[in-house]
């Protein structure tokens, strides 16, 4: 790991509804290069808005977020980092409804300027790293839950960002989809040495990462960080 | 999978919507083309008319509404045939008439030596000479089964066929030259002829020689191509203004189609516009994804407005009485304006579309159901 945290949230404040939602009041987290991090905590803690402001799909009122040296206050291009730098995956897979796997994770490197069929060998890659070659060419209708998020998966991995967020990954699958899925990010964390940060309600889901950062009313309720923590899933 | 296959992708989603936009579309497209076909013939008959046997330019009657109901006296023609640098000035009567089933049956009334000068191509007999001989245009004999040896009877008037001539244009070929004398009398107007047809002589600036015709006559007016026909007739303008109407409306309304079916589009696919900006795409290629889709709708409404136009125009010409009068012409322009139209439809109905897809917060896209 190097010196330079991937991830760094400095007291950042969200509000929504001119202030009267304030989903985080003042938030810290720190996650270093290639650890997985869960940020763990009851609904509306703030876990997913912390999530999209790290994606950079929303602005902070206040507080500094750093994300691969991006200061995503001062980043200009924000379309630029989000297909560069970060890969995102949604509880709800979100892939789109009239492509076929293999196309949904073409998707983000349109913006990568590479040609058409390079777009496909590399699509093809990622469907057998998430072990999903045979369904290629299924469109997300055809798909079981876990298929879909596998395939969400691989796209968020399109770009080779270096970070990769996970919304309630498992959120709406059964225990055996939910298991597979967590079994494929940690073994991404290991194989990539990727970043990963897991927002779950789940302990069971939070136990497999390095580090748990519990949220409760917009803050992290341990400053910057807490110790490792190993949770076995049953 | 390419940009435009992602393009065709969407627009097959809504396959009933997409085919009716461009239903829509293309019928604009069609009336813009079958007139502009139309249009076309009518300038390109004027410019036949205009330079008939040769010459420079015609002298009529200024402000007339109808090249038909323009007369020149014999003393006009005297005057203008006097003009220093004038060579040839031969006066032409045209009668509108039916005949057979020719509502608009041209008979063109020279006098038979003048017509002897530059005549049209004989392609059997010869021209007329006698006062109650005629010489017809191709079609005329044609549609009619006329051949040299037959009479005609014209507005009660028997005419000896004596000739068959050949015209590359509609008007000369469905009608018939007669002399002058002759067709006076059929028509009823004495002393006067339609047009007097001018040729310059060696050396004289035609333009400059119109121009003196018009400052020393100020009742005549010269015309020396089809843009200047206007002058003696406002059919064409009327056809011109007819098609720029029709243009602007095909534009408003397939922008107001366009535009219906790419808010519709854009709207139901929010949730999509959110993703897209999520995993990492412009604003600018979202919008080009939006502009490209209504572009391929306009084009292939273009296609087929196109191919309705020929096949209307076409159409109408099997209707043995307009095809007499009707010669359309399909010119580059026609298909060229048929096409900058779907693009102007394109671009006008998706820009606003585009610009809120653009607009969309990601995470408001997102939140979208």
């Amino acid at each position: 790991m190097s010196d330079a945290p991937m991830i760094e949230c400095l007291d950042v404040v969200k509000t929504y509804e001119d202030g009267r939602i304030r989903a985080l009041a003042g938030m810290n987290l720190v996650v270093e290069p290639g650890e997985l991090v869960a940020v763990m905590g009851p609904s509306g803690c703030g876990k997913s808005t912390l999530l999209h402001l790290v994606a950079a799909l929303d602005r902070p009122d206040s507080g500094i977020i750093r994300v691969a040296h991006h200061d995503l206050a001062h980043e200009r291009n924000l379309d630029h980092y989000r297909a560069r730098h970060v890969g995102i995956v949604f509880q709800l897979h979100n892939l789109l409804p009239t492509l076929t796997a293999v196309e949904n994770v073409q998707v983000p490197m349109f913006e990568l300027g590479v040609g058409p069929r390079e777009r496909r060998a590399r699509a093809r890659r990622l469907l057998e790293l998430v072990e999903l070659s045979e369904r290629e060419r299924s469109r997300p209708a055809q798909l079981s839950g876990g298929e879909r998020q596998r395939v969400a998966i691989a796209r968020a991995l399109a770009n080779g960002p270096s970070v990769l967020l996970a919304d309630e990954p498992t959120g709406s699958l059964d225990s055996k989809a939910g298991g597979t899925i967590l079994d494929l990010l940690v073994r991404l964390r290991d194989e990539r040495e990727a970043t990963l940060v897991l927002v779950t309600h789940d302990a069971n889901v939070a136990g497999r990462a390095d580090r748990i950062a519990h949220m409760l009313d917009g803050r992290a309720s341990e400053p910057v960080s807490l110790a490792p923590t190993r949770v076995a899933v049953s | 999978m390419s940009f435009l296959s992602l393009v065709f992708r969407n627009l097959f989603r809504q396959r009933m919507r997409t085919t009716l936009t461009v239903v829509g579309i293309s019928v604009g497209i069609t009336i813009v083309v079958a007139l502009g076909a139309v249009t076309g013939g009518m300038k390109q008959t004027a410019a036949a008319v205009i330079r008939q046997g040769g010459a420079d330019f015609m002298v009529a009657q200024r402000g007339s509404a109808d090249f038909s109901f323009s007369t020149v006296s014999e003393d006009e023609w005297a005057q203008v045939a006097s003009f220093p640098g004038v060579e040839r000035a031969r006066g032409v009567l045209i009668y509108i008439t039916r005949y057979g089933s020719n509502p608009f049956f041209p008979l063109l009334g020279m006098r038979p030596d003048e017509l002897a000068v530059s005549p049209p191509e004989v392609v059997q007999g010869r021209l007329p000479r006698g006062a109650d001989e005629v010489i017809l245009g191709e079609s005329a004999a044609t549609d009619n089964d006329l051949a040299p040896g037959d009479v005609v009877e014209i507005d009660h008037r028997p005419l000896d066929v004596v000739g068959i001539f050949r015209a590359d244009n509609v008007f000369y070929s469905s009608g018939a030259y007669a002399p002058l004398a002759t067709v006076r009398e059929i028509a009823r107007k004495p002393d006067v002829v339609t047009a007097v047809y001018v040729k310059a002589a060696p050396g004289v600036d035609p333009a400059a020689l119109a121009a003196k015709i018009e400052d020393e006559l100020p009742t005549l007016t010269t015309v020396a191509s089809a843009s200047e026909y206007g002058k003696v007739d406002q059919g064409i303008e009327i056809m011109d203004a007819l098609e720029l109407a029709v243009s602007i409306l095909a534009v408003v309304l397939g922008a107001i189609a366009v535009m219906n079916t790419m808010i519709m589009a854009v709207f139901e696919r929010t949730r999509e516009f959110g993703i897209l900006r999520a995993v990492g795409w412009r604003g600018s290629r979202i919008m080009r994804l939006v502009l490209t889709e209504a572009l391929a709708l306009c084009l292939v409404a273009a296609v087929v407005g196109i191919a309705f136009g020929l096949l209307a125009v076409q159409g109408v010409l099997m209707i043995e009485t307009i095809a007499h009068f009707l010669e359309p012409t399909y010119t580059v322009g026609v298909f060229v304006r048929g096409v900058v139209i779907a693009v102007s439809v394109g671009l006008v109905g998706a820009l606003y579309p585009a610009y809120r897809a653009v607009r969309l917060s990601p995470m408001e896209a997102l939140r979208h159901e």
